[in-house]
């Protein structure tokens, strides 16, 4: 995976050699830099994030505006404002007026209830974003659900459902993964497992991750950013 | 006025009234439907009461519709007859007189002469012979009829609808050819009518009496023949007048006083006498006239030189001989209830398809989209819900008949829409794209919104994300909307035969065929099988939408699965 040029942390065009803008910043800037105003109920929520990591989470009360922080990342939020960049690329910028649609983004979302598509077989719903009948296969093993690829996710429990819109995002080659609320619905022994899979099988393609959870304790685990939303201000966590 | 007699043909509008409140109380559902607030999956359900009633009261009405056409006589007349007016022939009271259409403009001033002369105040009911000789059977209180035909009056004879001692011819017509005024078209005798430049000749339905006589006149002269292919029938003789008027037809063949009456029409030629049966208008009382007198006396002003003068000045002429009992024209032709099946099958399937693409296209729009005049877009799409049908075919027959500014353009490719299948298939969609849309906005307002973001983040652009997400998830409910618009095409009546007319085998659909047939005192029994067809194919289509319904509700289920 080391020439996949759409990675934006190996750098573009007119970059010099292989190395990773956090190792060699050019330009000192974050890879992840967001300062959004998102709506929240009634509201508004604004959201101030600059980031190196490569795992970034962020927790805060439910109904605080997280899933609508990812939203906004993915593209499918419109009504918020403010700047996003990623890499070289900015993805948003009210005041210049840009925005890339979420289908020029290459991000992995998986929201919080999934939303497998209910019409596709799991080989299918896996295999929606790209990949070979071979590199679906693999992921399914990867997931645990090689035995499940004929089924409709209707006939799938929620961690099955959960796993398989995780593998449908990976095989997309996301250039970032979103996860919303990530540890509802897997059970504990798997967790583990499937964790542990997926955090080498994203730390070997260097996609960087970022989630969002109400339970502090599940996402301090995964990742190696911590940021908390309280009060109305998003605060970057130590330790 | 003290006479508070409930006329059955009221109590059946009452019954038709309340079928009709349903009806749009559904209407009022689905549009509630339409503007959900979050989960219209969990609307429809809660609402099947109202769905249910819904659909029902539209059948009901559905199949009542002909027989309101008819006179208002259908089932719900059945031993509907109110309360026998006791009262006797008080002074002040009314006569009631049933009347043919073509004496709507000179009986009233007729019966405002007669009641300066003896204070009795006249009521009239208007309508064809055909519909008014029925309702004396069926008990109406009237006092009097004036027939256009013996052919009806000798039927209501036959079954004692009369007290024959009081019938009389009481007045002539003629019968003329009426072209538009300042028309290319200007025959001078009835051999003209072979002359190709005669593209189209509206003639009353078959069963009308105006409808015989023109058949008689034109067989007789020898040119049935040559212009069979060319006629299109209306409903009754002022359907046909319209025609002319509007240009749509070349000719038609109508009574001089119709003809008159039309400033926008001229008459080309007079039918010779002897081509037709003389046309006579008798009167008489009815069996149970309530004030059988004063409705003589009536009949008696009828005569005098006074009413004489007034009938004159209108252009109606003293009755000629009185003609025998037989009926103008032969017998009764009735409509082939196959055929009528075939079309009617034929347009709804047309409409069915030709449907397909603007429902979903504008169901999309208004379930996805938001934009300026969004509602306008709703209200028009919607209108012929709500519109008369008869409406909706006159603002098409503007719109795409031959004068139309589309209609024109069209004849020009060679697709004219006047009085062909395209043009009922165009009725029948016109009327039934309003179901189709709402279901079709229905089906994708379902659809959450998510999965195209989903889509689109795995780098889907919208319209493969349509093509692959939205749309296969919508299908059932689109199919739901489309077994709905085929059912509603299949009823369809009002818009068809104001823009199609009722031609026997090209646009006869099962809803005119019985229409045509109640015309026809010959016709009530061939009715059944249609009724049958009719019931059949509706039910079979409603249970059809039912089953589309529940699948598209419980493909959306996998939402609720955490």
């Amino acid at each position: 995976m080391s020439g996949d040029g759409r990675n934006p942390l190996r750098g573009h065009e007119g970059d010099q050699g292989l190395a990773l803008p956090r190792k060699a910043p050019v330009e000192r800037r974050p890879f992840l830099e967001v300062d959004i105003t998102l709506p929240v109920g009634a509201g508004e929520q604004e959201i101030k994030l600059e980031s190196d990591a490569l795992s970034v989470a962020v927790f805060g009360p439910s109904g605080g505006g997280k899933s609508t922080f990812l939203r906004t990342l993915a593209g499918v939020e419109r009504r918020s404002s403010g700047k996003v960049r990623f890499g070289r690329e900015v993805w948003l910028d009210s005041e210049r007026e840009i925005f890339v649609p979420p289908w020029e983004r290459s991000v992995g979302w998986v929201p919080q209830d999934y939303l497998l598509f209910p019409h596709l077989r799991v080989r299918d719903n896996l295999g929606y974003g790209g990949g070979s009948p071979q590199e679906i296969a693999e992921m399914a093993a990867l997931l645990f659900v090689d035995h499940l690829l004929d089924r409709r996710p209707r006939r799938l429990s929620g961690g099955e459902q959960q796993r398989v819109a995780l593998g449908r995002a990976l095989l997309s080659r996301p250039k970032m993964l979103l996860l919303d609320e990530p540890f509802s619905a897997l059970d504990r022994p798997l967790r583990n497992r499937v964790g542990t899979q997926i955090g080498t099988y994203m730390r070997a393609r260097e996609i960087p991750l970022i989630l969002v959870s109400h339970d502090e304790a599940d996402a301090a685990a995964l990742a190696q950013e911590h940021w908390m939303l309280s009060q109305g201000r998003l605060v970057r966590v130590e330790g | 006025m003290k006479l508070q007699t409930i006329k059955p043909e009221e109590v059946n509008v009452k019954v038709f009234m309340e079928v009709r409140r349903c009806f749009f109380d559904g209407i009022d559902w689905l549009l509630r439907l339409s503007f959900p607030s979050n989960l219209p999956v969990m609307s429809v359900s809660l609402s099947l009461n109202a769905f249910i009633r819904f659909f029902v009261s539209a059948l009901l009405l559905t199949l009542s519709l002909p027989f309101a056409a008819a006179g208002r006589e259908g089932p719900f007349s059945e031993g509907a007859t109110g309360p026998l007016d006791g009262s006797g022939e008080d002074a002040d009271s009314s006569l009631l007189i049933l009347a043919a259409a073509s004496l709507t403009d000179v009986l009233p001033t007729l019966a405002g002469l007669w009641e300066e002369e003896t204070g009795v105040p006249v009521r009239f009911s208007f309508d064809a012979t055909s519909r008014l000789a029925p309702q004396i059977l069926q008990g109406i209180e009237a006092d009097l009829f004036f027939s256009a035909d013996e052919a009806w009056m000798e039927w209501l004879r036959e079954r004692g609808g009369i007290r024959e001692d009081t019938r009389m011819p009481l007045l002539g017509n003629e019968l003329v050819l009426a072209v538009p005024t300042g028309g290319e078209f200007q025959p001078g005798e009835p051999s003209q009518l072979t002359d190709p430049e005669l593209r189209l000749l509206a003639v009353a339905g078959e069963n009308v009496p105006a409808g015989r006589y023109a058949r008689a006149a034109l067989a007789s002269t020898g040119v049935w023949r040559a212009v069979e292919d060319r006629v299109v029938r209306s409903g009754n003789v002022r359907g046909a007048l319209e025609w002319v008027a509007l240009g749509e037809v070349d000719a038609a063949v109508v009574y001089r006083t119709d003809a008159l009456a039309e400033p926008r029409v001229r008459i080309a030629f007079v039918f010779p006498e002897g081509t037709y049966p003389p046309i006579t208008y008798p009167a008489a009382v009815t069996a149970t006239a309530p004030m059988a007198t004063r409705a003589i006396e009536f009949l008696e002003f009828c005569r005098s030189p006074a009413a004489r003068e007034v009938f004159r000045a209108q252009g109606f002429l003293p009755p000629r001989q009185r003609a025998g009992s037989g009926a103008g024209g032969g017998p009764d032709v009735l409509p082939d209830p196959w055929s009528a099946v075939r079309i009617s099958l034929l347009v709804a399937l047309g409409a069915t398809l030709a449907g397909f693409l603007p429902s979903v296209w504008l169901g999309w729009v208004l379930a996805r989209k938001d934009f300026f005049g969004k509602s306008i877009l709703a209200t028009v799409a919607l209108a012929p819900l709500v519109l008369p049908p008869v409406v909706t075919g006159f603002l098409l027959l503007s719109l795409l008949g031959s004068q139309g500014p589309l209609g024109g353009w069209l004849a020009g490719l060679g697709l004219p829409v006047p009085f062909t299948l395209l043009g009922a298939t165009l009725a029948a969609l016109t009327v039934g794209l309003p179901l189709y849309v709402v279901s079709v906005r229905n089906a994708f307002q379902a659809v959450d919104p998510r999965y195209e973001e989903v889509s689109w983040t795995l780098g889907r652009r919208p319209w493969p994300t349509f093509m692959r997400v939205t749309f296969p998830l919508a299908i059932p409910g689109i199919a739901a909307g489309a077994v709905l618009a085929f059912a509603r095409a299949l009823g369809e009546f009002g818009a068809t035969v104001v823009l199609a007319g009722n031609i026997e085998g090209s646009t006869r659909t099962i809803a005119l065929a019985v229409y045509t047939l109640l015309e026809s005192p010959q016709g009530r029994e061939a009715i059944w099988i249609l009724v049958g067809a009719s019931v059949l194919i509706s039910l079979l289509a409603l249970l059809g939408y039912e089953a589309l319904s529940r699948r598209q509700r419980r493909q959306m289920e996998i939402r609720h699965v955490r």
